[in-house]
């Protein structure tokens, strides 16, 4: 039972098998190719408050509700794409597990100041499991914890795919580091990682939350479409460090990076015995 | 009528129809009436069942956006011009050097608090729309009629909502254990000795059921050749490229029209088209599917009705949909009706299956073998 064994503390055993070399959701180049793109896409679905050009002689412009439907398409498209050749069993439930302790760890800390306690397991698998099951693992959790929590929302496609690019960074960080150095790295990483999660997501919910600025009526926090990109930027940054960098985005990498510290060492080890353990019945199944 | 549940998906199209809708007005009537419509088809055809009771929180989020964004307009300013009329004067706070230009409160104008409110109701509105699918749909039947596709993925998000009350369950046991073995309460290492235990458990609880997902034939591989793994890579590439073009072109209003929405179209339908190739490999049988019956047609058509309707009304009467900002809105009989129709669900559709709840594990098991299996 392991409840009874000895938690294990501190590094890693010296023989373990490095994470790239038995990813649970390899990342193919053609999926690396659909990510990158969709990613892409996906930014400037984000950022399009600072890239919208409205056309000429147009006094009136309305936020995009066109890519609250877009988006999950997007977000579909490379998920379909990730698992397309098939996903073992074993990584699908290791997914799945992992998507249930996170979405159990969501509403725990939603809704007080920010305390978020989905990043820090996220990152750590991401770097176990690699960057392609950070990417699934972000997704679900997400999803997971929006219908368990009846969190689902226009917004939730924004989320879902903020918390799979923090998943993937946390696959793509360098694999070398280990021990000390590799905490300190995953810390440093949680904490640009919670800041960014919350500049993205107010970025796209700024012209949501003030509205859009009409012409003649400019002169607030308002977006102003069509001003050139650093103006609209500067407003954004005012806005956000207003309402939400103090309170929201401070609390989410505090609390990511006191768990990274606290359970970093231990929960990485767990996951990467894991691994091994699937790597392990993965080499039986094909050699009978 | 028999009583049935109608099929998830119906009430997302028909969700989704009038929540765009609301995105197509600003006229408050219209908004208003388009949250009443989905309140009442609630209130009509939803079940006892967890994420039916969940509506109310929609309403209070709804109406805590509105509240804020009028509270926002009123503490940071902006939507007034010169020529509005002044409501109330409050004194303005600069910001320091950093922020320049930008001042905190200063006069409060009717257009802009009309404007505020106009644009928050809208997205109030979005949000209970949302909440009414998420509260007809049953979730897990959802998940359960998704594409091919996302068989796998699918399968992961049943697998962990399946679960989820099992980790209260093991959290406990763990914490038992600890008590038992007379170690500390106090202290970061408690925090510890709870987290890595009950993640043990939970990944050794993930190989037992693959072990029995592999048993149930879970592993099966598809029979996709590499000329149609190719096909289906190369229609997702061109569909997300298509759609960063069609997004840049939606964005730039210089750039040519024709590249806007008719890319975005295009880059849909090589998405579906990607899709379908993509789940063709998974072959699998469904366990009582659920079915499209004509009362599902017909839901899911009210709703599409409704966005339609609400679209083509701008060419009709634009002010009907964007009202001014300085009289009373005016909303013509027809809008009226339209937004109306999409309460025909709540009249014209069978009522739901009463809740009967099962004994929960027997359940549990059950659902998870079937996700292996199906």
């Amino acid at each position: 039972m392991s409840i009874l064994r000895k938690p294990p503390v501190g590094r890693a055993p010296a023989h373990h098998t490095p994470a790239h070399h038995s990813p649970a959701l390899p990342l193919r180049p053609r999926s690396a190719i659909v990510l990158t793109i969709a990613s892409l896409a996906g930014l400037a679905m984000f950022a399009w408050p600072l890239l919208l050009q409205p056309e000429p002689g147009v006094s009136r412009v309305d936020q995009p509700f066109l890519f609250m439907a877009l988006l999950p398409i997007v977000v579909a498209v490379v998920v379909a794409e990730l698992t397309e050749g098939g996903l073992d069993s074993k990584s699908l439930a290791v997914l799945g597990v992992l998507t249930a302790v996170n979405a159990a760890l969501r509403p725990l800390g939603a809704g007080t100041a920010g305390v978020e306690l989905t990043f820090f397991l996220l990152i750590l698998a991401g770097r176990v499991f690699g960057a392609g099951f950070g990417f699934a693992l972000g997704c679900t959790s997400l999803f997971a914890s929006a219908l368990l929590t009846s969190g689902v929302g226009p917004w939730l496609p924004f989320q879902m795919l903020c918390a799979a690019w923090v998943g993937m960074g946390a696959g793509l960080l360098p694999c070398r580091p280990r021990g000390r150095a590799e905490i300190a790295m995953l810390v440093a990483y949680g904490v640009v990682a919670a800041y960014l999660y919350g500049f993205l997501m107010n970025l796209m919910s700024w012209p949501f939350q003030l509205g859009i600025a009409t012409p003649g009526a400019e002169g607030g926090l308002q977006m102003v479409p069509g001003d050139p990109l650093f103006e609209n930027l500067h407003r954004f940054v005012v806005f956000t460090l207003v309402t939400s960098t103090w309170g929201w985005d401070t609390g989410r990498a505090l609390t990511t990076a006191v768990c990274l510290l606290v359970l970093g060492p231990a929960l990485l080890t767990t996951l990467r015995r894991a691994v091994r353990r699937v790597h392990h019945a993965a080499s039986i199944g094909r050699t009978t | 009528m028999t009583a049935r549940d109608l099929h998830p998906g119906a009430w997302w199209l028909w969700a989704l129809g009038l929540a765009a809708a609301a995105s197509f007005t600003l006229n408050p009537v219209v908004l208003l009436l388009i949250c009443a419509v989905a309140s009442l088809v609630v209130m009509a055809r939803r079940t006892d069942a967890p994420w039916a009771l969940s509506f109310r929180f929609y309403v209070y989020f709804a109406v805590l956006v509105v509240v804020m964004r009028v509270l926002y307009r009123i503490v940071l300013g902006g939507g007034a011009s010169a020529t509005d009329v002044v409501l109330l004067r409050l004194p303005e706070i600069p910001l320091p050097e950093a922020a320049r230009g930008i001042t905190l409160l200063g006069d409060v104008t009717q257009q802009a608090l009309l404007g505020g409110f106009y644009d928050g109701l809208r997205l109030g509105t979005l949000i209970i729309c949302i909440g009414a699918a998420n509260a007809l749909a049953n979730p897990k039947r959802l998940l359960k009629s998704v594409p091919p596709a996302f068989y796998e993925i699918g399968t992961a998000v049943v697998v962990a909502l399946t679960l989820f009350p099992q980790l209260a369950e093991s959290v406990q046991r763990v914490n038992r254990a600890r008590r038992l073995r007379g170690s500390p309460r106090r202290g970061v290492g408690v925090l510890r000795r709870i987290a890595v235990p009950v993640l043990e458990d939970a990944l050794e609880r993930s190989l037992t059921l693959a072990a029995g997902m592999d048993a149930r034939g879970y592993g099966r591989a598809g029979s996709a050749t590499p000329a149609e793994r190719l096909r289906t890579g190369a229609l997702m590439i061109a569909a997300l490229c298509v759609m960063c073009v069609g997004v840049y072109a939606y964005l730039d209003g210089t750039a040519p029209r024709y590249l806007a929405v008719p890319a975005l179209v295009s880059a849909l339908v090589l998405a579906a088209v990607g899709l379908w190739s993509a789940g063709r490999r998974v072959q699998r049988t469904r366990y009582r599917p659920d079915r499209w019956r004509a009362a599902d047609l017909l839901t899911a058509a009210c709703g599409i009705a409704v966005a339609i309707g609400i679209d083509r009304a701008y060419d009709v009467d634009p002010y009907a949909v964007m009202p001014y900002l300085d009289r009373w809105p005016e909303v013509p009989w027809w809008v009226v009706l339209i937004a109306l129709v999409g309460v025909v669900p709540a009249l014209l559709t069978p009522p739901p299956v009463p809740d009967v709840p099962a004994p929960a594990d027997h359940r549990d098991d059950r659902e998870v073998s079937r996700a292996g299996a199906a």
